[in-house]
């Protein structure tokens, strides 16, 4: 017990670090694994880092309006707005009780029904994933808000930032200026800490930011309450979240925007507009990211096949450990889907747990000036960001994406719209292409 | 905010500097972790550390084709004197076709597996769709002379090339295998281990077979015998294959394979006797030894010397002629343009 009470503290650590998801996470652990006392201790310790960080990156989405994970960026769309007014309580509490509940519910039917799924995949190919992705580009419509000329300005810039780097069809340079590191493309943590963070810090570090509505009242059981009351919507999400995270490459991105448009489009006449801090723009998205990580396992363990950029180092870290995902011979040891079992369930109950009680005394960091916790903020997005490579590189890049972010923000223009097309565009040129080549040309 | 500052510089350079105080040796793997080659290293490290009596701490430097990771490792890190190159088939085929900075010449070679690449076939009936990148163009062109046999022109390959084979692009490993298994593909291709497990439902068509030092030729993969390609091609064509489009072939193929996992350190480096003697060890322990021929196949090393030896014999049996036909079939019929040395 004590690798799950671990895993998920580290868990809580990590999602709770603006920008650093799963994948950050589990990569730092590559060289601790010789610290664990046998195999299953280490599966159910880094299942638990899975789902604890999941669910803790909705708080750097809500308090900070950085997105904790590139899987929690849609979060920020209703969950921000609310801790401006004063509920961030509301909003993290719904966000929490939406996750536990998908979580909980895609985590046990996918480890006790893993076996008997391979059979879907016959059905999935590169055309229906083409079409997972086109839908999901539309949903960036849906965040283009009133100033729709600077939201289409966004989605450009995402396109123009997507197709640096190489061009899949020749191989050459793309838009790199001879920089060969970027012949890889722009990583999405530079990006995000430039987009998001960086113009909250300095903003807030001049005070130009609006002062948040301190309210006294707790809103934690008001956000339960919010996701039963539209539990519905909540369990959409979490399908939504659970296909995308069994279609492999997606990623939890799409789901979350793909819910997030989904509940816009369900909500007939919102009281409260959406972008401006309505609770079920928090509660659909949220649904859907735990959920994907749950079905992300699915060709993980069966195939050996990473369904999500975190699962892929899931399999490299239990490399390390003798065990290989994808061989038949692991159904004849019951112990390592009970540890993976034990880790995801008993990780994102225990951080539910963890959450809900610390909830108001960490909602009060929306009340704390800028300036009391920049440096602390400012190394912890450093250090999610030089996790590519650890070179020069990733700190230029940083600094590149500061100042283009803040641009960008000053200007106005769509910042949700620049991420949806920066991380869909990459896969919808690749599948494009893999269509063409396949079927067309 | 003059403190701040000063807050920030300081415990950076404090976390910075106990992270490398803490590593005794770094192990540079030029991919994400994850990756085929990571998961090698992982093992090896794993493995090696006992021997080796220090711990090695992998450091993934992904990057485009591989190269970014191994041209850092040139141009900085190599001068540390604990720090091991984990090199992969793609930087291989990379040295022989494009402008890289790294040379394997100027490294201490400490070892490698002597690896091949197996090719598999679900319903394969008159084309073929295969996948990948500019890491298997020796599969891509062994598949063209598997297709079309022994012809007597570039022209006449391409065209042959054309009809029978469709070259996907821009597929992962992940979606490369679904696709196999879901039958949008017919042709697989994979490591020794990695076929294992991810090819259960292909017949193996032919392995590229691997390369003998002593003889300079490529022989049968003894996991496999008789499936390597010279001898499939010869069950199919009643020839063997030859002219200058198998000369390419068997160029990029070696230089992949022959250099598909391996392991660096800079020249004269002080440790790399040390390390070359723990591998040394840990190729006689035979727990260890079971624990990576599980894991990775059964496969001979090339050790120290062995390894610069066939880098060696690569570079002196190239001939430029053939190297500029792959190059022109690289550009010309595959379309990358990234060829330029």
């Amino acid at each position: 017990m004590i690798e799950l009470l671990l895993g998920t503290l580290y868990g809580l650590l990590i999602g709770l670090i603006p920008s650093a998801g799963a994948t950050t996470g589990l990569v730092a652990l590559f060289g601790f694994m010789y610290l664990f006392p046998n195999e299953y201790s280490a599966i159910i310790f880094i299942m638990a880092t899975v789902a604890a960080s999941t669910t803790a990156d909705t708080f750097a989405s809500v308090l900070l309006g950085i997105p904790g994970a590139n899987s929690a960026a849609a979060t920020i769309q209703d969950g921000y707005p609310l801790a401006k007014k004063g509920k961030a309580e509301l909003a993290l509490s719904a966000a929490i009780t939406s996750s536990t509940i998908n979580g909980l519910l895609w985590g046990l039917l996918v480890f006790i029904f893993l076996e008997h799924l391979s059979f879907v995949y016959n059905y999935v190919g590169s055309i229906q994933l083409w079409f997972i992705t086109l839908f999901a580009f539309f949903c960036v419509v849906l965040v283009l808000g009133k100033k729709w000329y600077l939201g289409l300005i966004g989605l450009m810039l995402g396109i123009l930032f997507a197709l640096v780097g190489t061009n899949p069809i020749t191989n050459a340079s793309r838009l790199t200026f001879g920089w060969q590191y970027l012949e890889s493309g722009i990583q999405l943590m530079p990006l995000i800490a430039g987009i998001f963070a960086v113009p909250q810090i300095i903003d807030g570090l001049a005070g130009w930011t609006a002062p948040v509505k301190h309210e006294k009242r707790s809103y934690r059981l008001l956000g339960i309450y919010a996701v039963f009351k539209n539990l519905g919507l909540s369990l959409r999400g979490g399908f939504i979240g659970a296909v995308i995270g069994f279609l492999p490459g997606l990623g939890g991105a799409v789901s979350d925007w793909i819910s997030y448009g989904h509940t816009v489009a369900s909500t007939k006449s919102p009281k409260i507009p959406f972008g401006k801090g309505n609770i079920r723009g928090v509660v659909g998205p949220e649904g859907s990211n735990n959920a994907q990580k749950a079905t992300s396992m699915i060709t993980t363990v069966l195939f050996g096949i990473p369904g999500a950029p975190f699962a892929a180092v899931v399999i490299g870290l239990l490399m390390y450990l003798n065990i290989e995902l994808g061989d038949p011979s692991l159904f004849y040891d019951p112990n390592i889907f009970n540890s993976m079992l034990l880790g995801f369930i008993g990780g994102t109950v225990l951080v539910a747990i963890l959450l809900l009680l610390v909830l108001k005394p960490i909602c009060n960091i929306t009340m704390i000036p800028v300036k009391f916790f920049f440096p602390f903020l400012f190394l912890l997005l450093l250090w999610s960001c030089t996790q590519y490579t650890g070179g020069w590189e990733d700190y230029a890049l940083f600094c590149i994406f500061s100042i283009v972010g803040y641009a960008i923000h000053r200007l106005g223009v769509s910042k949700p719209a620049l991420l949806l097309s920066f991380i869909l565009f990459e896969r919808f040129e690749l599948l494009t292409i893999q269509i063409l080549t396949r079927y067309i040309l | 905010m003059k403190t701040y500052i000063h807050a920030i510089v300081l415990t950076w350079l404090i976390t910075f500097w106990t992270s490398f105080a803490l590593a005794d040796y770094k192990m540079i793997i030029p991919q994400k972790p994850g990756g085929g080659t990571s998961q090698w290293a992982s093992i090896i490290a794993k493995h090696l550390e006992p021997h080796l009596g220090e711990k090695i701490k992998l450091v993934h430097i992904p990057g485009a084709r591989d190269i970014p990771g191994f041209n850092k490792f040139h141009n900085e890190l190599r001068f540390d004197d604990k720090t091991i190159m984990v090199s992969h088939g793609g930087n291989g085929v990379s040295y022989l076709t494009e402008s890289v900075d790294y040379d394997y010449k100027q490294y201490e070679p400490i070892g490698g597996m002597n690896l091949t690449i197996i090719i598999g076939k679900k319903n394969l009936e008159d084309k073929i769709y295969f996948a990948g990148g500019s890491g298997n163009i020796p599969d891509v062109m062994a598949l063209t002379l598997f297709m079309c046999g022994n012809l007597n022109s570039f022209d006449a390959y391409e065209k042959c090339y054309k009809e029978n084979i469709t070259f996907v692009k821009g597929m992962s490993g992940s979606e490369r295998r679904l696709a196999f298994n879901n039958g949008e593909l017919n042709i697989t291709r994979e490591n020794p281990a990695a076929y294992k497990k991810h090819a259960k439902a292909a017949n193996l068509l032919f392995t590229h077979g691997v390369f003998d030092l002593d003889t300079g030729q490529v022989v049968d993969d003894r996991n496999h015998p008789n499936l390597s390609f010279n001898k499939v091609f010869i069950a199919k064509w009643g020839e063997a294959p030859k002219g200058n489009f198998y000369d390419a072939y068997l160029l990029v193929k070696n230089y992949r394979d022959v250099l598909q996992k391996a392991l660096w350190m800079n020249k004269g480096n002080p440790n790399a006797t040390k390390v070359t003697i723990a591998l040394l060890d840990m190729l006689e322990d035979n727990e260890a030894m079971a624990a990576i021929d599980k894991a990775v196949g059964d496969y001979d090393w090339f050790i120290a010397d062995e390894l610069l030896d066939a880098v060696n014999y690569l570079e002196d049996k190239k001939d430029l002629s053939t190297k500029s036909y792959l190059i022109k079939w690289q550009r010309d019929v595959l379309g990358y343009q990234a060829v330029d040395k």
